[in-house]
């Protein structure tokens, strides 16, 4: 079993290895998917002051001359300072130090994030504004902000020489087409995520189906209404269960995204519908608090052949000892290490060595349970225990 | 004839006084949701649906307790969810470091009273707008949260005692420790606010500052007192919160402050000072936890959630200003019937 303590005191370089073997899988699962977000030397690096981990000494500083020492100014903007965006802006501290101590290039990050309603998206356009008018050199979005809004000041701020990505954004939502136009009619450099509908709603839902045998009725708590991440999920997720004959989405609730609303949102839809054989949150947090709304109703949780299953999304570090603890069946893990490794080489091979990135780059999702919980947390917590600080 | 024109000022006294209860409104929303969810929903009453909206209801119920003190003193307090957060990350943090669970608590209510302390010197000393200053405090009381924890919720702190704090256990029956909590509570500031010369400095405060002050109350203080008062109660459910979530995460308390002050108000407070009860702070938590477990069980999309809350928000208003008027007649025709017999 993976000890989460064990993994902080092995200190630095245990945590480094752990750090590159990731980088190394998951950029290996990104080459083969086609997809040109590895930089040259990069997947290989593991920290340290150059050595074999940066590429070949020649390799190394010709990629050092092309930095030339140079400082880029980064802003992250998430929708809300939690602990999903915390995990990927840790992962993308410790790739920055990675090539900071591998080819000298040196950083300034500054993280702002809506401290209020961070699903209407007002915030995020002020922040992303004070990053153009203060001269940032690229800024990382997340926003339940329009997309026109937003796509708006991207124009107004490339013209001003920023450039923009976005992460674990919805774009699938606007269906870009790249058929004529490069760039999918978007402002932005790239857009680094995964789909919501296939790669979260649509994998939670074949789950359901196989641990049910094609055969249940089920109960979803959703997000706020109106939110992107919301729609898209549900849509995912549904379009799975319709697949099945035998299954049924007899009830949903508003949950909030927050795990008390997601107890109350669930014991709600027990009190209608006691005989569910599963209730699928539509983040981790909500199906946090379903699990204890079974727990308060004195019902069974899954056990492998019997009980009510839970399945949430996200991935959460918190959440794991749940899963190993069976509070909690499943959940989607959307990969928060590898997207915050994937920004940080989109950019640096854009902004440092000028290579053409992919408008869309979509990273490995996977459902947890208990029987792959130990590597998916150790993953997290090693990119947690990770010397990145900016 | 005297015994019938007797009983008709009686039935006619008693019809008067309920118009002019604050908590008319709420009340009367009750009744129309509990008839209405016994004819349309019958599953309403099934298993322990009733105690769990109960539950539910626990942790705005505390916070919009202390939020009616702070109303009916003139002012409002827009920083009880994040100090609420504030106090849940102190009490878990606690017991993280090892501390016993009353110590543990103890730190909580501690950040809850020092948060009121400061709503109240910036208000009474400083001399900023109640709301100013309260928004100030959630600005402050949330970023030392978001920095404490980095964003990170606060997990591994839970112990027997925390469940049983948080309602994860019940006491006895179906009932649970926070209910137990929000009883007493409403009763002692209830008792407080309609039996004790502190209560009554209040509403005097709350009416006119100037009259007040120059009835020899101390009005700084008596505002200060209101605001501690509001932190202790958020520093409660604070602790309640976190007992019930399992967790703590930076954003606990967001919105949280929105819902409080709305079932103040739709249990009849006065955003214009010197009127409210605790009861009505009581139903009106209730009421808003009700409409939401209606629109669960009936199946309505959430879209409709803010809607609904927000008719409600606007019936119990109609309500309170219906109260008003009636108030406001009996008081004009008190003022002439004596101004004729002096004649």
């Amino acid at each position: 079993m993976f000890n989460r303590t064990t993994a902080t005191t092995e200190g630095r370089f245990g945590a480094w290895r752990r750090l590159s073997t990731a980088a190394v899988i998951g950029a290996a699962a990104i080459a083969l998917a086609g997809c040109t977000t590895v930089s040259p030397s990069v997947e290989g690096a593991s920290g340290g002051s150059g050595g074999s981990d940066c590429g070949s000494a020649e390799t190394q500083a010709a990629i050092t001359a092309a930095v030339a020492g140079r400082t880029i100014k980064i802003g992250y903007t998430p929708p809300i300072l939690s602990e999903f965006y915390t995990q990927v802006e840790k992962s993308a501290h410790n790739r920055m130090q990675q090539l900071e101590e591998c080819y000298g290039i040196k950083w300034e990050w500054s993280r702002q994030g809506a401290l209020n309603d961070a699903h209407s998206g007002v915030e995020a356009v002020g922040i992303v504004e004070n990053f153009i008018s203060n001269g940032f050199d690229a800024v990382f979005v997340c926003s339940a902000a329009p997309h026109a809004t937003m796509q708006e000041i991207y124009a107004q701020g490339s013209a001003e020489g920023v450039d923009f990505y976005q992460f674990n954004s919805t774009e699938e939502l606007e269906n870009p087409s790249q058929a004529d136009d490069p760039t999918g009619g978007l402002h932005t450099i790239s857009n680094i995520g995964y789909d919501d509908r296939w790669q979260s709603g649509y994998i939670a839902g074949q789950y359901l189906a196989k641990l049910l045998k094609g055969e249940g009725q089920i109960v979803q708590i959703l997000g706020p209404s109106g939110s992107d991440w919301t729609k898209l999920r549900q849509q995912g997720f549904e379009a799975a269960i319709a697949e099945f004959p035998g299954m049924q989405i007899v009830g949903s609730a508003d949950g909030g995204y927050v795990r008390d609303k997601g107890l109350t949102a669930a014991q709600d839809l027990l009190t209608k519908f006691p005989e569910i054989s599963a209730i699928y949150g539509e983040n981790e947090d909500m199906a946090l608090g379903a699990s204890q709304a079974i727990d308060l109703a004195g019902l069974k949780h899954w056990d492998g052949s019997e009980g009510i299953i839970t399945i949430g999304a996200d991935g959460l570090i918190s959440g794991m000892d749940s899963i190993r603890e069976g509070q909690l069946t499943a959940t989607v893990d959307v990969n928060s290490v590898q997207m915050g490794i994937t920004m940080i080489d989109t950019l640096f091979q854009h902004e440092v060595l000028g290579m053409s990135v992919a408008q869309f780059i979509r990273i490995p999702t996977t459902v947890v349970d208990k029987a792959n919980v130990d590597w998916a947390e150790g993953l997290i917590a090693d990119a947690m225990a990770g010397p990145g600080s900016y | 004839m005297s015994d019938r024109h007797s009983g008709r000022m009686n039935g006619h006294a008693i019809v008067h006084r309920i118009l002019i209860d604050p908590t008319l409104g709420v009340l009367a929303l009750l009744v129309i949701f509990a008839v209405g969810a016994a004819i349309l929903l019958p599953v309403f009453y099934a298993g322990n649906n009733l105690l769990n909206l109960v539950g539910s209801s626990i942790t705005v119920m505390i916070l919009a307790i202390g939020v009616t003190v702070v109303l009916i003193s003139g002012g409002i307090d827009l920083s009880v969810g994040a100090v609420m957060a504030l106090s849940a990350g102190a009490a878990a943090t606690s017991m993280r470091l090892g501390l016993p669970v009353f110590a543990a608590f103890g730190a909580a209510i501690l950040v809850g009273i020092l948060a009121g302390v400061v709503n109240g010197l910036l208000v009474t000393r400083v001399g900023l707008p109640d709301f100013i200053a309260t928004l100030a405090t959630l600005g402050f009381a949330s970023g030392v949260l978001y920095i404490w924890t980095q964003g990170v919720p606060i997990i591994g702190y839970m112990t027997p005692e925390f469940r049983l704090v948080g309602g994860l256990q019940p006491v006895f029956g179906q009932v649970t420790l926070p209910m137990i909590i929000a009883l007493a509570l409403a009763l002692i500031v209830g008792w407080v606010l309609s039996s004790t010369s502190l209560g009554t400095r209040y509403f005097a405060v709350g009416s006119n500052p100037v009259a007040a002050r120059q009835s020899g109350i101390r009005v700084r203080w008596v505002k200060t007192q209101a605001y501690m008062l509001s932190g202790t109660c958020a520093a409660i459910a604070g602790i309640i919160l976190a007992g019930r979530n399992n967790n703590v995460p930076a954003d606990l308390g967001t919105g949280y402050e929105i819902q409080a002050i709305s079932a103040a108000i739709i249990g009849g407070a006065s955003l214009m000072g010197g009127r409210g009860r605790v009861l009505g702070a009581v139903l009106g938590a209730i009421t808003l936890a009700l409409a939401i477990n209606i629109i669960n069980l009936v199946g309505v999309p959430s879209s409709f959630q803010k809607i609904v809350i927000g008719a409600i928000l606007l019936l119990a208003v109609f309500a309170n200003f219906v109260s008003d008027r009636v108030r406001s007649a009996a008081l004009r025709r008190r003022a002439t019937h004596f101004s004729s017999n002096v004649a």
